[in-house]
């Protein structure tokens, strides 16, 4: 595979990736912030539908085709400990690392401050990755659900489909995504300050 | 009105599109889905106009060559190309900052918002390269290849993001 034609699969894969994140709504921060705080769930929706999806496709990739996965060795103290910074970023800088770029596209100024500072926090990571790494010192394998269970991938792969789509069935009944996105597709779902319509221009709110 | 048009979809709808993404990705790149270690590729030749010992650090060298690395640039610019036509389509257009910091955060404008946002993402990609994964690779990706390491990854990223919601003002 030459590095052109890694780019451009990359391209079209990230146009199509950042018009569903856009689309979606759930790059905005509000959404983000939300789901955070658990007043709303659109982010939770998302994300598994793209992980029923890839479930899905794996099985059959995976199953069918003979397709090698591409798991990340299991760490514990890296995972948590990494997982827990990770989220409190991504509350803070109201984006994930991927979605930073969908605010940027989508005209949120201080998205690039978001990505700048992602780039600085990479590098920053990168010169004490070493030292992060020995410190932690640990090793770890590739380990799937389907190998502690003895059972097949595609079949522990649909059966978790399965479960994660009737939740998402529940939670639809629970709380409609229509009404969670809110007037102005911000995730923000009751009147406040700057709440005023980004799309609609300025409207006189009712007072109460 | 036509589906590029729309100002939003079904999440259900825009995660199925984002999870058959899985599908070239795994069978033209043999690799799974990611964003976060992009990061990696572009500080590290940033940082390399700048110090030339960027060079001898193995976990630069090996983010900054190769069709895989620059396969997942390309992916995180295509993000924001994508999110931009999505955006100009449907006329979704967006303020300067999100009307959610004035709720939250009590931020107003750009400038005061600024240094939390660089801060924020600094934060995000430290704890991503620690735990070698962001929401795309260990969340997306890693629950779909059911891997333990990656659900604990997200289980801890969920769990650090409602306790740091949670010190803020409800939206």
């Amino acid at each position: 595979m030459s590095v052109l034609s890694g780019i451009l699969i990359g391209l079209l894969t990230g146009i199509v990736f950042g018009f569903a994140l856009e689309k979606s709504r759930v790059f905005e921060p509000g959404v983000i912030i939300g789901q955070m705080q658990l007043k709303t769930f659109i982010m939770l929706k998302v994300f598994l539908a793209a992980v029923i999806t890839g479930l899905v496709a794996l099985a059959v990739l995976n199953g069918v085709f003979g397709v090698k996965l591409s798991l990340k060795p299991l760490l514990w103290k890296a995972d948590i400990i990494g997982g827990l910074i990770l989220g409190v970023g991504i509350v803070i800088a109201g984006a994930c690392p991927g979605t930073s770029l969908a605010q940027a596209g989508a005209g949120y100024r201080d998205a690039l401050f978001v990505v700048a500072g992602g780039i600085a926090g990479a590098i920053a990571y990168g010169y004490n990755d070493a030292a992060i790494t020995a410190f932690f010192a640990e090793t770890g394998g590739k380990v799937g659900f389907d190998q502690l269970v003895g059972l097949p991938f595609w079949m522990v792969a649909l059966a978790l489909a399965a479960v994660l789509a009737i939740f998402l069935v529940v939670l639809e009944r629970l709380t409609s995504w229509r009404e969670e996105i809110g007037k102005d597709l911000d995730g923000l779902t009751e009147p406040g300050p700057g709440s005023t319509g980004a799309l609609q221009g300025r409207e006189a709110r009712p007072v109460h | 009105m036509s589906i590029l048009t729309e100002k939003a979809w079904s999440p259900y709808v825009a995660g199925a599109v984002i999870g058959l993404l899985q599908i070239p990705t795994f069978l033209l790149m043999d690799t799974a889905l990611g964003a976060s270690s992009s990061f990696v590729t572009v500080g590290a030749h940033l940082a390399a106009f700048v110090d030339p010992g960027v060079e001898k650090i193995k976990y630069f060298t090996s983010h900054m060559w190769g069709a895989k690395n620059w396969w997942q640039v390309a992916v995180v610019i295509g993000i924001a190309i994508g999110a931009f036509l999505s955006m100009r389509l449907s006329g979704a257009r967006r303020p300067t900052i999100s009307a959610v910091w004035p709720r939250a955060m009590g931020t107003t404008s750009l400038w005061t918002r600024a240094p939390v946002a660089f801060l924020g993402g600094f934060i995000m990609l430290l704890g991503a390269r620690i735990a070698g994964g962001c929401t795309s690779g260990h969340g997306i990706s890693g629950i779909a290849q059911l891997s333990v390491g990656s659900t604990v990854a997200v289980a801890a990223m969920f769990a650090g993001g409602i306790l740091t919601a949670m010190l803020l003002r409800r939206v």
